[in-house]
């Protein structure tokens, strides 16, 4: 491609006073409670698009983060759901009023996991869905058609749900936001408050709209 | 019922006719072929001793004043897309099957409210001039044999009384699998399944085998799914362009029909609709309005735009319109002050109700962890319909990394130096453990049967990684990550 930033900036501008319905954005986001993931996030998970969280190492703290998001939803009075590819969630390692907002899914195949997402982020009533895909056998995970992906980004826009894809390597296509949790806990983090664990956790960006936007410049 | 099909028959024209107005109550064909080789591919009902496959100058001659017609791709395509918009009303997994024909998967879908649905359906279809037939059963053949069967719903709850009196070319089997089993005296389904299939596989390859399933109706397939439609939005053109209302209003609701189920199926309804007459001199004409309830009634739809139509004038004739629909969820429920309810709440037990057929009813819910010290013990829950403000701070915060388990529990062996763990040996783990933290011992229920008595450890391992392991009579586990 020749053009320029100003040149691509104008057929935006152009293509989105032209096609209102299809460049609206998607509002809010959903607070995690992570500190190092709403700040990589600007806020939050954003509502109306798929954000990969990305755990590649044992111990990188995904399942804190899925923790920390259940109190945040509950504070905010939010209703989460999530779809557990490998039936992997703890209700025990949870305080249990933290539960009560929470629609879980036990999975037994990723294939199961991706019919209930595709029910759930349609549904409208949650604010957040998460489809955890985590200790799930990664050959039938790459064999997952793109069109699937790309349905879920479409439902989701349709129904501003955020939705958080827990994977162990990178697996969505074209996905808006992509976050990858660099360091391992370890069992020093045993005594400390998990609002600290959470905040201690390494958090890198590897894909964001913004980047998205910047190579599109280039 | 798994599975409903929804199909029309003479598809093409009924597409044809719904977007005509001059063809309502006329015996009219189709034809294919031009010249002296045209040939009638599909009859109205009035027009009588026409059928497909004569001569269109037959046709003419058998039938005076038939109107003759070729097939129109645009109203075959609006068409597919109102059957396509009504299986979404259905259920969410939609497969377009081919003209004038899709499936809906229904797994988990409440029966008697899904029948009820259909029938509904099959009314408005039939309404906007697509008379649908639907059926419905446990496979997608078996719901396709229902609904060339459906006057104009079937649901097969007994598939073998079903099955046995319909003709063989139900199952469409070859000319000579036709010819073999005609020569055995088998002319229906049932005759055909009374056989062994292992037999009618020995005897006739394979592909009998294939046929006996079909028979059986128990051939099933993936689904190849459709997206429900995203931007609810039309846009047709007159040619010659037009200069009164009533061409307007006759295709404006053919449309409105269909972007109504669109937003229905999609569970959204209309906040405002935006209407644009396309001119003939280039120019248009554009209007929005905000509905004074937000709904997908087609009829207070058209009040609103055929009131401001009679009042319109324009410089120039209409050639075109585009009607565009702007989606909001539906005000179903008021929220109280302090209670955070659904937003709607027949969706939202109703799709649960479609994701537990997926994994069953068992693995959906609301985990409630059980008074006990036992590990891992949670029962189902249904879920709450609102979401309860917390409560203040837990009873007992949670500390450190949060445990993600593995169903089922890993074995491995241990090694213990000065009674802790040290290092660790297992098929899908191992290594040496630079730190271990424990032991906790826990045991229960000892007076009964079913007693259990546990002692477990954090471990971690000199390669990364936390692990939760314990020991049971004698045994160890990986119970999971710390993470």
């Amino acid at each position: 491609m020749s053009g320029s930033p100003q040149t691509v900036s104008a057929l935006r501008s152009l293509l989105s006073a032209r096609f209102p319905e299809k460049s609206r954005k998607p509002c809010g986001g959903v607070p995690v409670s992570v500190g190092p993931v709403d700040d990589a996030l600007g806020g939050g998970l954003p509502a109306g698009r798929l954000t990969e969280l990305v755990s590649p190492g044992a111990s990188g703290g995904g399942q804190t983060v899925i923790a920390r998001l259940l109190a945040a939803t509950q504070a905010a009075r939010q209703r989460m759901a999530l779809v557990d590819g490998s039936d992997g969630f703890a209700p025990g390692a949870v305080p249990a009023e933290m539960l009560r907002h929470l629609v879980w899914v036990r999975c037994r195949a990723p294939g199961e996991a991706f019919a209930a997402a595709d029910i759930l982020v349609r549904d409208g009533n949650y604010a957040v869905v998460v489809l955890d895909l985590r200790g799930c056998a990664e050959r039938v995970l790459r064999r997952t058609p793109a069109s699937t992906w790309y349905r879920l980004q479409r439902a989701a826009e349709a129904s501003s749900v955020a939705v958080l894809v827990q994977t162990e390597s990178l697996l969505v296509p074209a996905v808006p936001w992509r976050l990858i949790l660099g360091g391992a806990l370890s069992l020093a983090d045993a005594d400390a408050p998990r609002e600290d664990v959470a905040g201690r956790l390494a958090v890198r960006t590897e894909r964001s709209p913004v980047s998205a936007t910047e190579e599109v410049a280039i | 019922m798994n599975y409903a099909v929804l199909t029309v028959p003479d598809f093409a024209l009924h597409a044809l006719r719904r977007s005509d107005p001059s063809l309502a109550g006329r015996a009219f064909a189709l034809v294919s072929g031009e010249g002296r080789k045209a040939r009638v591919s599909e009859a109205s009902a009035e027009a009588r001793g026409v059928a497909p496959g004569l001569a269109a100058t037959l046709a003419m001659s058998r039938c005076p004043g038939i109107t003759l017609r070729q097939r129109d791709p645009g109203a075959e395509v609006e068409a597919h897309r109102l059957l396509i918009a009504a299986a979404f009303t259905l259920a969410p997994r939609v497969e377009s099957t081919g003209p004038g024909c899709c499936t809906a998967d229904l797994r988990g879908a409440d029966p008697v409210r899904t029948e009820a649905l259909m029938r509904l359906r099959a009314a408005e279809l039939a309404a906007s001039g697509l008379p649908p037939r639907i059926g419905a059963g446990a496979t997608p053949l078996l719901a396709a044999y229902a609904a060339r069967c459906a006057e104009p719903v079937l649901v097969v709850s007994d598939p073998a009384g079903f099955l046995a009196p319909l003709p063989l070319f139900f199952a469409a089997p070859t000319a000579e699998q036709e010819a073999i089993l005609k020569g055995w005296g088998i002319t229906t389904l049932g005759g055909l399944t009374a056989l062994p299939k292992a037999e009618v596989g020995r005897r006739m390859g394979s592909e009998g085998a294939l046929l006996w399933e079909r028979a059986a109706g128990e051939s099933t397939r993936v689904l190849r799914l459709v997206e429900p439609a995203r931007s609810f939005a039309a846009e047709w053109g007159y040619d010659p362009p037009v200069e009164s209302t009533e061409p307007l209003l006759f295709k404006m609701r053919r449309f409105a029909e269909r972007i109504a189920l669109e937003l229905r199926g999609s569970g959204f309804v209309a906040e405002k609709l935006s209407l644009t007459l396309l001119l003939e001199d280039e120019t248009d004409h554009r209007r929005e309005f905000r509905l004074p309830e937000p709904g997908a009634d087609v009829e207070g739809w058209l009040r609103v735009l055929g009131g401001h139509l009679a009042t319109v004038r324009t410089e120039a004739r209409v050639a075109g319109v585009r009607l565009v629909a702007a989606p909001a969820r539906p005000p179903q429920k008021q929220e109280g002050l302090f209670d955070t309810g659904l937003r709607d709440p027949a969706s939202f037990w109703e799709n649960l109700a479609r994701v537990a057929a997926i994994v069953g009813d068992d693995r959906v819910g609301t985990p409630v962890p059980l008074d006990t010290h036992r590990p891992d013990a949670f029962l189902m829950d249904r879920p709450a319909e609102s979401v309860e403000p917390p409560r203040g701070a837990p009873a007992h915060p949670p500390y450190g990394p949060t445990l993600r388990r593995f169903r089922p529990t890993w074995p491995v062996s241990v090694t213990c130096e000065a009674g802790a763990p040290a290092r660790l040996e297992g098929g899908r783990l191992g290594g040496r453990v630079s730190a271990a933290l424990g032991p906790w011992r826990s045991e229960g229920e000892w007076w009964k049967p079913g007693a259990w008595a546990l002692e477990t450890w954090h471990v971690e391992l000199a390669g990364g990684g936390v692990y939760q392991i314990a020991r049971s009579e004698g045994s160890w586990r990986v119970e999971g990550m710390l993470d």
